[in-house]
């Protein structure tokens, strides 16, 4: 294998958290496994590819992310059928990382269906493969070592659960511990060979160490006195399903192992819980949500719930393990940030309001960081056209060369993404009964196989946002912003495009046009002044316009419009006509146009106009208040059809 | 191959950061490459292929397809590994080092390498086609508007350039081979970001603006026509200047193992670091490796604070950002301050 000579597992400075962890899921492969998380440049890939030496003779396997599902799962032997006209599997990696440990860099990265099934199949003990013609079946037994930096979004519980243990890593503090990690960088860059001469011998000790616990493991007893406090942990944690109690105590004898002892006692429990607890852990349900069981997202709620909980678990390992993955960044920054961030904005604003000499009938509201709103889910129906461009929010299949290759296929038409390696595999057993052609292989049109790519599309956001005077309480425009904000974020992660138009005064401007920087919305959000009169149908009448030149440069994007608006509209018309008449009117076309769009109505006061919901009516949009926002569960927008 | 005329580095007027970052990077491939954000027409692309002109030659295994370093065993591919271990002969041959540039178009079976079709027609047997991040090892990889490249092809790159070493598993082969390349980036920031990751990636960024003096846009335009009017006299021109610049290039790669900086700027780093808040330690890390190479190309054999000062300007900025896609900036004064109190 290549590079077998890295950067020493115990030149790392810090990081006892993750080091023992490792430790224990080298030792115990049913400890479940293990998936750091943390930011860039916390030393995890160096650490996990640091564990080849300790695993030796065993293996550390990658799993890449380029990986297609023959390789993974095993295929087809090639060159085998070729020469003797037999079909004969070929393990993948799956095969190869039997008894060894399998890292997956990014897991986060890694399709689900793949990263599940590499877990599930370790559960189950077995791979079972059926393809090319191919059925076979072969025991795995592996350690999935994963690694993620949760800023490119995060993993769902479910699949989360399935590792058995997960550490937190971060960066160290300390001045001395810095400069310590900064002299052996520059050191190991410098002569590797000298480097690891130095840590040889605690290399050497800390193999010994894993090679003599991994024998102690099978005579490490698990005591019905530790079972029960297993089951009275999980029960604490409210913890999901049973893998819980088994990954807790198959970690806490690989902890009594390490310790050479063939015992496990309480403390060894309490450490192996920082581990396994930390990334299942729920909340109770509560009473009042039981009565409305009906309700299809409960499982959704609890999960929001129970991340929120956990944040606030104190950090004190004799207690309680510290906080699972962050749910997304607004929450990773924790509370007392969050505040301080605000001081900052405020002040920030403060400056800009004093140089910019505003209106006097303008203000700029800040963001409200701690507005959250419910899951967005798009319900666009079934999408059965073929589309292109790079993001995350839906998967589609594409007809360009482009995207990744998942799988092979069966042509249904004439061949232009041939899959050769398909091909070739199909072909391969029938090779001792064809002619000799002058070539190895001789492929004929029934071998023939084309791609299945898949690539992730982002979708398209163009907020219309009311910024006039009515809106311009400023906590009203504080919440708006949060929203938004909220959404933006969502927007990144997915890999989104975003546009902003504002309509205040007397007319509708595109403060940003549609672009992949969500940077940039978020500072065009930030600096939105209120003031002024609400254009309403001239807010829309340029969406609208926005959103038809978009549609001509690239017709396979589709497009929402998020309309967040009082509906207060009360600017003149130019011809004199009623401004709600005009906005009404101007919904329509929008409908008519086929756009996909959803209504975000701001009203708050005392006698309500209800304009907001007659406007979305006639758009055909989804119709939510900010009021409702933030009590319901899913954002729904669903595909308007153009009825 | 055919030598088409390339601007010369020298001739490019101002946007000193940007040279300056690449220049280290030459000198130093462990920077980890250098991300130049600018808008349209400030020489960014004409100043990463001048680049070409200025790499030094190095040595390499002859036949070797990836270049591999005959100094260095540790980073063999598996075939030099191999010869290595059987007590093979093994030809030593210089060459060039070189810019691969990687097209935003590029498909992910191009990056990483396939299947060689024609080997298994032919043969039967399954081989490994290398693709551009083979070419890209010890050399420099360009990726041209690199904020608009496919998600799945970052991806890859991510994998890449964490460890080094490109794992290919896809399409019947399965393969790895060292992967190590100086990163270069440009992008346009008003047509989208960058993933956090892989901004992290490059060691050092520059932000490119176009030149504001008068005087110099009028030595931009005069050039540019002298180049176009006749480029083989304009590069002559520029001969001398290339020349000794190759020359300080070389000089400092070789000093460069022999410069030395205190324990109290390492310090001094350290605390810079955690006071801004930022991620990891790769921003103190490449702060100083960029101060020990910046003082090795100004002949220093000791790191001082003005080097500290300028590796500071070229490493942290993009690295402030403190969740994805919240305005990540870097308050000089607030750095100037820090730097000024410690020294």
């Amino acid at each position: 294998m290549l590079l077998q000579a890295g950067y020493p597992f115990t030149a790392v400075v810090g990081q006892q958290q993750a080091k023992r962890a490792l430790l224990i899921a080298l030792v115990n492969p049913h400890a479940g496994g293990l998936l750091i998380g943390g930011r860039k440049g916390t030393a995890k890939t160096t650490l996990v590819r640091a564990t080849q030496e300790l695993l030796a003779p065993r293996k550390l396997i990658d799993l890449p992310l380029n990986v297609t599902e023959d390789m993974l799962f095993g295929s087809i032997d090639i060159e085998y059928a070729v020469s003797k006209g037999e079909r004969r599997f070929l393990p993948g990696i799956l095969g190869r990382a039997n008894g060894n440990a399998l890292y997956i860099d990014e897991a986060n990265l890694l399709r689900q269906e793949l990263l599940t099934a590499v877990l599930d199949a370790n559960t189950a003990g077995f791979n079972h493969v059926e393809r090319d013609g191919i059925s076979f079946t072969h025991e795995v037994n592996y350690t999935v070592i994963g690694t993620m930096n949760p800023e490119e979004g995060i993993l769902p519980s479910h699949v989360l659960d399935r590792f058995g243990m997960y550490v937190d890593v971060q960066g160290e503090m300390e001045t001395a511990d810095r400069v310590e990690i900064i002299k052996r960088a520059l050191a190991y860059g410098e002569n590797i060979a000298e480097f690891r001469k130095q840590y040889a011998a605690s290399i050497k000790e800390l193999w010994e160490q894993v090679q003599a616990a991994r024998e102690t493991l099978t005579q490490v007893e698990v005591t019905e006195a530790m079972m029960q406090l297993a089951a009275q942990m999980c029960a604490q944690a409210f913890c999901a399903g049973h893998r819980a109690e088994i990954y807790l105590l198959e970690a806490a004898r690989a902890i009594a192992a390490l310790a050479k002892r063939t015992y496990i006692l309480p403390q060894d429990m309490q450490e192996a819980a920082v581990y396994v607890l930390p990334h299942r852990m729920r909340t109770p349900p509560e009473p009042q949500e039981m009565e409305q069981e009906d309700q299809p997202d409960q499982e959704q709620e609890e999960n929001q719930e129970s991340q929120e909980n956990e944040e606030e678990a104190p950090q004190n390992p004799d207690e309680l393990p510290p906080p699972p993955p962050p749910a997304n960044e607004e929450e990773d920054e924790g509370s007392e940030e969050d505040s301080e961030d605000n001081k900052e904005q405020d002040e920030k604003e403060q400056e800009q309001q004093d140089s910019n000499q505003l209106a006097p009938d303008e203000q700029i509201a800040d963001i409200d960081r701690s507005f959250k709103i419910p899951k967005l889910v798009l319900d666009m129906g079934k999408n059965t056209t073929l589309r292109r461009g790079s993001g995350k929010r839906s998967a589609t299949k594409t007809d360009l060369k482009q995207g990744r290759y998942v799988r092979a296929e069966l042509p249904k038409a004439k061949v232009e993404d041939l899959a050769f390696d398909a091909t070739i595999r199909a072909a391969a057993p029938y090779q001792r009964m064809r002619e000799d052609n002058g070539c190895a292989l001789n492929i004929q049109k029934e071998d023939l196989r084309q791609k299945v790519r898949e690539k992730r599309i982002g979708n398209t956001f163009l907020f219309a946002v009311d910024a006039s005077g009515s809106m311009g309480a400023r906590e009203r425009m504080r919440a708006v912003k949060g929203a938004i904000f909220y959404m933006l974020q969502d927007a990144y992660q997915k890999r989104d495009r975003v546009g902003m138009i504002g309509f205040r005064r007397q007319k509708a401007e595109v403060l940003l046009p549609i672009t992949r920087s969500v940077d940039l919305a978020q500072k065009c959000l930030a600096e939105m002044p209120t003031g002024g009169k609400t254009p309403l149908a001239d807010g829309l009448a340029t969406s609208l316009l926005t959103l038809a030149k978009l549609n001509k440069k690239d017709s396979e994007l589709e497009p929402i419009l998020v309309l967040v608006t009082d509906g207060r509209a009360n600017a003149v018309e130019e011809n004199g006509g009623d401004p709600v008449t005009a906005a009404i009117k101007m919904a329509e076309k929008i409908r008519k146009a086929k756009i996909t769009s959803v209504v975000i109505d701001t009203e708050n006061d005392f006698i309500k106009l209800g304009v907001a919901k007659k406007v979305a009516q006639a758009m055909g949009a989804s119709y939510y208040s900010l009021r409702q926002l933030s009590k319901e569960q899913i954002l729904r927008i669903v595909r308007n059809l153009g009825d | 191959m055919k030598r088409t005329a390339v601007y010369p580095f020298t001739a490019i007027v101002g946007q000193e950061d940007m040279k300056l970052a690449l220049i280290l990077n030459v000198i130093n491939p462990a920077l980890g490459g250098v991300l130049i954000k600018g808008e349209k027409g400030t020489a960014k692309s004409t100043a990463v292929r001048a680049l070409a002109e200025l790499l030094p030659a190095m040595d390499a295994i002859h036949g070797c397809r990836f270049n591999c370093d005959p100094h260095n065993p540790n980073l063999f591919c598996d075939d030099c590994a191999k010869s290595h271990v059987s007590g093979a002969n093994i030809y030593v041959e210089e060459i060039p080092m070189r810019v691969v540039e990687l097209p935003v178009s590029a498909t992910e079976d191009r990056v990483v390498g396939t299947l060689d079709i024609e080997h298994a027609i032919k043969h039967g047997e399954k081989k490994f086609e290398a693709g551009i991040l083979a070419q890209a090892n010890r050399n420099i990889l360009y990726v041209d508007e690199i904020n608009l490249l496919d998600d799945h092809v970052v991806d890859v790159l991510l994998d890449a350039a964490a460890m080094g070493i490109n794992t290919v598993e896809r399409e019947g082969v399965s393969y790895s081979h060292p992967a190590r390349f100086v990163l270069v980036g440009t992008m346009n920031p008003e047509e989208g970001d960058i993933r956090p990751q892989l901004l992290d990636r490059f060691g050092l960024s520059v932000v490119v603006t176009g030149e504001h003096d008068p005087a110099q846009r009028v030595e931009v335009i005069k050039r540019r026509l002298a180049y176009e009017d006749n480029a083989d006299e304009f590069i002559a021109g520029y001969q001398d200047e290339q020349e000794e610049l190759a020359k300080k290039i070389m000089q400092a790669r070789e000093v460069l193992a022999s410069v030395t900086i205190s324990d109290q700027l390492l310090e001094t780093v350290a605390k810079l670091a955690v006071e801004l808040g930022v991620d990891g330690h790769r921003a103190d890390i490449t702060v100083i490796k960029t101060a020990l190479t910046l003082a090795a190309f100004n002949g220093h054999a000791q790191v001082e604070m003005e080097d500290v000062k300028l590796a500071a300007k070229l490493v942290l900025p993009h690295r402030m950002r403190r969740r994805p896609f919240e305005e990540g900036q870097l308050d000089w004064n607030k750095v100037e301050a820090f730097l000024g109190q410690e020294a």
